[in-house]
């Protein structure tokens, strides 16, 4: 009963920052307007052009990333059974990095290729996704040789430095707009995602919750060890691929669309299992698919500065709040362990 | 007594070319307590992973009860179409024979014993894991042959070894197979925990009929509750008999030398 209670406690907290991220954004608006806006009236007025077409996507966009990232953090903590694994331990964003640092730098070659309407709209988180599932392809073709999660713990971190390296290859040719552009994308935002792309986010997100959800039985029975597994006779290949799966449509998604957002993936898994005291995917899942996205949108609320009409970068504001969880876990160390 | 388990012409280890053990004929039956001896490296637990299915045989094969039944139960299939689906649900269900008890059970924090013991009902619960009435008086009924019904709401990354080694047979128990394979589960107790965790896997194997077979050192404990052993030597020979008969055999003997 304590669980639900907490869960319910996690759900207004949500609710609430939601209702916070809505009102409050670097713009100074008063609520009475934006509550005007929000129930449709005066269309026309500036007030609704911001709410509907900036802020409300900017939260749903916020609030999905939250929940994917946490969700895909908690998949790879158990997985590996590492606390410090989170959603790109597989190399993911190197691999939408590169896509992005491909795209960028080709159109700076061919700027033709920025004439193409779908390209101009859709290219970088197209091109990242791309990345993603490369990475990720390649990690299951090497997963069927590799039988250990520790050998593919390091597959994962090569191909992400071998990434980096080719990243950083790239940037050298880059001119200095092509340049600009990728470590926009690196410092990861909320606000370009609406229409068209938050209908794509928003249904590659919901596939990998359904997987993610799907999983919850087998990811109880991998906090045990993948020999456990075996002895069941489950098949652990099947499901690390689902876990693959998983993390491919929600943190390739969110990295396509939002850029490598970091930190929120590790730290909101060790928050439930502190908060929650229950390392049960039943209770884990649902509780950090919450909690990530309330962390997700005080961390937009932060980043756009309240008020001031300035933004800051919202990877950096996730960091800082993400570092000193994890290192208070890692200082109490009881919570660390899987 | 009827048998379980018959090893046919099994070869083990981790290369075809050079497997530990090869040629092993032996059998389980129900009721029956085995201690497996050997000196260290072996292959005891070669053995018991291979029978427990996580490691592939190199050769021959590990014929169960389960397994003549599923044979019986697909001809029957073939007779009676009528009863198709369900005959294809009991073979699902009762498709394994070994439950496996490694020598340190790995455990996982946060994680409650009745949630550990839950895990080993996989085949049986629902697309969460979630148990329905009989699975949960199944766990129930686990943890209390196991003596360890008192600790179910406990984190059972903060229980003793001897506590969480009593956990982990309640969750091979759940497993509902006739066979249970155990790998040193005495190794790092005292001696009221090892003499415990025996007389449990006695009771186990007269009450519930099944066939029990564990790996050990600890010769003393092995004479005292094994009903057969099946001793493994250097070489390459695996001798099976009544610990009395090997023991007149010299083989024991031979064993520590």
């Amino acid at each position: 009963m304590k669980k639900n209670r907490l869960l319910f406690l996690l759900f207004f907290l949500l609710f609430f920052l939601v209702a916070a991220d809505v009102f409050l954004g670097s713009v100074r608006l008063p609520a009475a307007d934006v509550w005007q806006a929000m129930l449709g009236n005066s269309p026309e007025g500036f007030a609704y052009k911001i709410v509907w077409n900036f802020r409300i996507p900017k939260m749903l966009t916020a609030l999905m990333a939250g929940m994917a990232l946490s969700v895909c953090g908690v998949q790879m903590q158990t997985l590996f059974r590492n606390p410090l694994a989170d959603p790109y331990v597989l190399g993911i964003s190197s691999g939408a990095g590169l896509g992005v640092a491909l795209f960028v730098m080709g159109t700076s070659l061919f700027p033709v290729l920025a004439t193409v309407s779908w390209l101009a709209n859709l290219g970088t988180a197209a091109f990242a996704w791309m990345g993603a599932l490369a990475v990720m392809l390649l990690v299951v073709a090497a997963s069927k040789r590799l039988k250990s999660n520790m050998g593919l713990l390091i597959l994962g971190f090569m191909i992400g430095s071998a990434g980096s390296a080719l990243i950083s290859l790239l940037q050298y040719f880059s001119d200095a707009p092509a340049l600009k552009h990728y470590v926009l994308w690196t410092m990861g935002s909320f606000s370009n995602v609406t229409g068209q792309r938050l209908l794509i986010m928003a249904s590659l997100c919901l596939a990998g919750m359904v997987v993610s959800v799907h999983n919850i039985k087998d990811l109880n029975i991998f906090l045990m060890g993948q020999s456990y597994a075996k002895s069941l006779g489950v098949s652990t290949t099947r499901i690390r691929n689902r876990i693959f799966l998983a993390t491919t449509l929600l943190a390739g998604s969110v990295t396509a669309f939002c850029g490598p957002i970091g930190f929120i993936g590790i730290a909101v898994p060790h928050m439930c299992r502190m908060i929650f005291g229950n390392a049960n995917h039943r209770t884990l899942i649902p509780a950090s698919a919450l909690l990530g996205a309330s962390m997700m949108l005080l961390a937009d609320i932060i980043s756009q500065l309240p008020g001031t009409g300035s933004v800051l970068p919202v990877n950096t504001v996730a960091a800082l709040m993400g570092i000193p969880v994890i290192i208070y876990v890692i200082l109490k160390n009881k919570a660390v362990d899987l | 007594m009827s048998t379980l388990v018959e090893i046919r012409n099994l070869a083990v280890g981790y290369s075809k070319k050079e497997p530990l053990f090869r040629g092993l004929h032996a059998s389980l039956n129900a009721g029956t307590v085995t201690g497996l001896l050997g000196p260290n490296g072996i292959g005891k637990s070669t053995l018991l992973k291979t029978l427990a299915g996580i490691l592939p045989p190199l050769q021959g094969e590990i014929v169960t009860s389960v397994q003549q039944e599923q044979q019986r139960v697909q001809q029957e299939q073939q007779r009676v179409q009528q009863e198709h689906r369900r005959v294809q649900k009991e073979q699902h269900r009762s498709s394994r024979a070994c439950a496996f008890v490694p020598s340190q059970p790995p455990r996982a924090t946060h994680f409650s014993v009745w949630d550990t013991v839950s895990t080993g009902r996989y085949r049986y619960t629902n697309w969460l894991g979630m148990d329905d009435e009989e699975g949960k008086r199944a766990v129930s009924h686990a943890l209390q042959k196991t003596g360890t019904l008192h600790l179910a709401a406990r984190d059972s990354a903060g229980l003793s070894d001897g506590e969480f080694h009593r956990v982990a047979i309640a969750r091979a128990l759940v497993q509902d197979t006739p066979l249970l394979l155990l790998d040193e589960p005495t190794a790092f107790l005292d001696i009221a925990g090892k003499r415990s965790i025996a007389l449990l896997l006695r009771k186990l194997a007269v009450e519930e009929q099944k066939a029990i077979l564990f790996s050990t050192h600890d010769l003393t404990l092995a004479m005292e509750y094994c009903d057969m052993f099946w001793v493994m030597t250097q070489d390459h020979t695996l001798h099976k008999g009544t610990p009395q008969q090997l023991q007149a055999a010299g083989i024991i003997d031979r064993l520590y030398q």
